[in-house]
């Protein structure tokens, strides 16, 4: 749910409670009043008749009113208890016809009061009713009025939010565009965002703090791996030279000799290893070495040419079909790209398989046999990710990737059955 | 032969000119920047190995001081930095050759006689090794006058021993040497047997001695006798 969806809803519901509350405050309220107001009057008539009736020792007589209508009857002496009431007032209309004027009319909401009175020692129930007509239109109106303030609030509310908080949030998610673009490998710094709403500058100035944290711990392990990795050449180099000029002293013992041997295999397996390390931090810092224009056709030719003993070794039947084509790169990185991808291709293979090499102007195409099920597809082209039983380094297809990416080229992997299938395709 | 060693790291050092030393060849080294000075202001050399990191200085500024009294030393460039610009500097500076470390000594052999081969023949491309010719511009390789046709690795692999001759030469060195250190080989010396199956069966057959010898398993030795 989206934060203007969810503050939008919780807005309009509290908007709405508390207007209906204040809607019945104001009902009780006005309502409380205007019935004492009702109240007064009827005092204020109940004091007129009795004066009058004091005065002149009759009962007044009753007109006939439109919002007041007065009733006489006898009644047992005690027997009124003077109370006010709600009850029904039935006002008449203003008949044209005098005979059925009785008939006709309304019920309209009415206050009553009824007292009592004694005229010549006669006890009489007094009953005043009075119309409430007009505090019920002005009730009603208050009610108008404060259902359309409750629904011109919802329409004001809605558009604002709109309106007005779509821009307020620009900041914020030009912040989260720039973050999504993030990539700590990149050398591009990350925009800061124009903003004069505190919080949003603030989480600008944060996110900035931290993508420059993150890039400058990224530089600095990339940098540690750099140096390692130059650290360990001299060592390796002294451990070469000296197996180098340990043989020289000849007469082993077969044992020994076995010994030297996996110790010749180990060394230039960490060689490898640490060259591999070395070339994927350059690749990743983009030291681009010079681009040119490299015939890729020719280059792969090459390339199998160099591989030729190992096909032959391992009975691998290769068949080539490829078109002339032209890419603009560096030429050792894509030698090293095409060198990782046939040995791969070789490494993963089954004495007597088949490998297939298909180059148009699209795509360069890389298929061998060898175990019969799909690998899993990302998880390949991570560091150090090895089949069981791999002599690789486990960084390959990781350089491999790294090349096709520093060149714009996706590199990818799929299991179309028997075939592993590896296609780089060119822009 | 006289060759100079420029290099700090003392194991690399020591095995350098023990690898060097012998069979004619004389082999001095220098530790350090200063030493490294003096000794090519005073002697000439053959071939100068070269470490770019030195302590005391910059082996490039020892590179610029050779170029600039135009001392004719050959100079090949033994450096743990393999970036493509440190190689472009060197050789343009004049550096005949750019090894990276970590290397086979005789790898580095192999480079250095490929050097002093190119000065102090002055422009002749014949290799001679008692019967065998090996026309180095022609790329052709003769016993006694009968050709012998050797393939592009095989005639690699021939030239290789015989820069290295006397010594063992890994199987490893022989491999990085003939398929670049890219190539996992370490499992597969079998093409290696091959490839000097070949080469012993056509120099024999072309009425050449049997100079390879298999070395306890561990490589090979191309014996001078």
């Amino acid at each position: 749910m989206k934060l203007l969806t969810r503050y939008n809803r919780v807005n309009l519901v509290t908007t709405i409670v508390v207007m209906l509350i204040t809607g019945i405050i104001y009902y009780q309220a006005i309502s409380l009043i205007l019935i004492n107001q009702k109240d007064t009057d009827l005092g204020v008539e109940e004091r007129e008749i009795l004066e009058y009736t004091k005065l002149n020792h009759h009962l007044p007589q009753t007109f006939e009113s439109n919002d007041q209508q007065i009733n006489f009857s006898e009644a047992e002496p005690g027997s009124v208890k003077r109370h006010f009431f709600n009850t029904m007032y039935f006002k008449k209309w203003r008949a044209h016809n005098h005979r059925d004027h009785r008939l006709r009319g309304e019920y309209e909401a009415g206050r009553g009061l009824i007292t009592a009175v004694t005229v010549d020692g006669k006890y009489y129930k007094v009953t005043i009713v009075e119309s409430k007509v007009e505090t019920e239109d002005l009730i009603r109106i208050i009610f108008v009025i404060t259902i359309t303030v409750i629904l011109l609030l919802l329409v004001v509310l809605s558009i604002t939010n709109r309106l007005i908080l779509g821009r307020l949030w620009q900041p914020f998610y030009s912040i989260m565009n720039e973050l999504r673009l993030f990539n700590v490998a990149d050398t591009a710094q990350i925009q800061s965002v124009e903003t004069n709403v505190d919080e949003f500058s603030e989480l600008n100035q944060a996110v900035l703090a931290m993508t420059t944290k993150a890039k400058h711990d990224y530089k600095d392990l990339k940098t540690f791996t750099e140096n390692a990795s130059h650290e360990l050449l001299t060592p390796i180099a002294v451990i070469n030279s000296k197996l180098d000029t340990l043989i020289q002293t000849e007469n082993f013992s077969e044992r020994q000799s076995k010994i030297l041997n996996d110790l010749y295999s180990a060394v230039s397996r960490l060689n490898r290893l640490n060259q591999s390390l070395l070339l994927l931090v350059k690749i990743e810092n983009g030291l681009h070495q010079d681009e040119e224009k490299i015939d890729l056709k020719a280059l792969i030719e090459e390339q199998l040419v160099q591989f030729e003993e190992i096909f032959q070794d391992k009975d691998l039947k290769l068949t080539c079909s490829l078109d002339n084509k032209e890419i603009y790169a560096a030429r050792n990185l894509v030698e090293i790209l095409i060198s990782n991808l046939l040995s791969n291709a070789i490494r993963h293979n089954y004495s007597g398989g088949q490998i297939n090499i298909v180059l148009t102007a699209a795509e360069l195409e890389i298929s061998n046999t060898g175990e019969d099920k799909p690998l899993a597809d990302e998880k390949i082209f991570m560091r150090f990710h090895k089949s069981s039983g791999s002599e690789g380094s486990g960084l390959g297809l990781t350089i491999s990737r790294q090349i096709c990416e520093n060149f714009n080229f996706s590199l990818r992997y799929s299991f179309q059955s028997p075939m592993h299938v590896f296609t780089v395709k060119f822009e | 032969m006289k060759i100079l060693v420029i290099e700090d790291e003392e194991g690399l050092r020591e095995s350098i000119e023990e690898y060097f030393s012998g069979a004619g060849n004389i082999c001095e080294t220098a530790p350090n920047y200063p030493a490294a000075i003096t000794k090519i202001n005073l002697y000439r050399y053959d071939c100068i190995l070269l470490d770019i990191t030195l302590p005391g200085g910059n082996g490039i500024e020892i590179l610029r001081q050779i170029k600039e009294n135009n001392y004719p030393d050959g100079v090949l460039i033994i450096s743990a930095k393999n970036s493509l610009d440190d190689r472009l500097n060197g050789l343009n500076l004049g550096a005949d050759d750019y090894l990276v470390k970590p290397f086979h000594l005789s790898e580095l052999m192999a480079r250095v006689m490929a050097i002093v081969r190119r000065k102090t023949f002055n422009g002749s491309n014949l290799l001679l090794f008692n019967e065998i010719t090996i026309d180095l511009l022609a790329k052709e390789v003769k016993v006694n006058s009968t050709p012998v046709k050797l393939t592009r690795k095989e005639y690699a692999l021939l030239l290789y021993f015989i820069a290295n001759k006397g010594k063992v030469v890994s199987k490893n060195a022989i491999a990085e040497h003939l398929w670049g250190d890219g190539i996992d080989m370490a499992n597969n010396f079998d093409f290696i047997y091959s490839h000097i199956k070949n080469i012993r069966k056509k120099l024999i057959e072309a009425g050449a001695c049997d100079y390879i010898q298999a070395s306890y398993g561990m490589g090979y030795k191309f014996t001078g006798q």
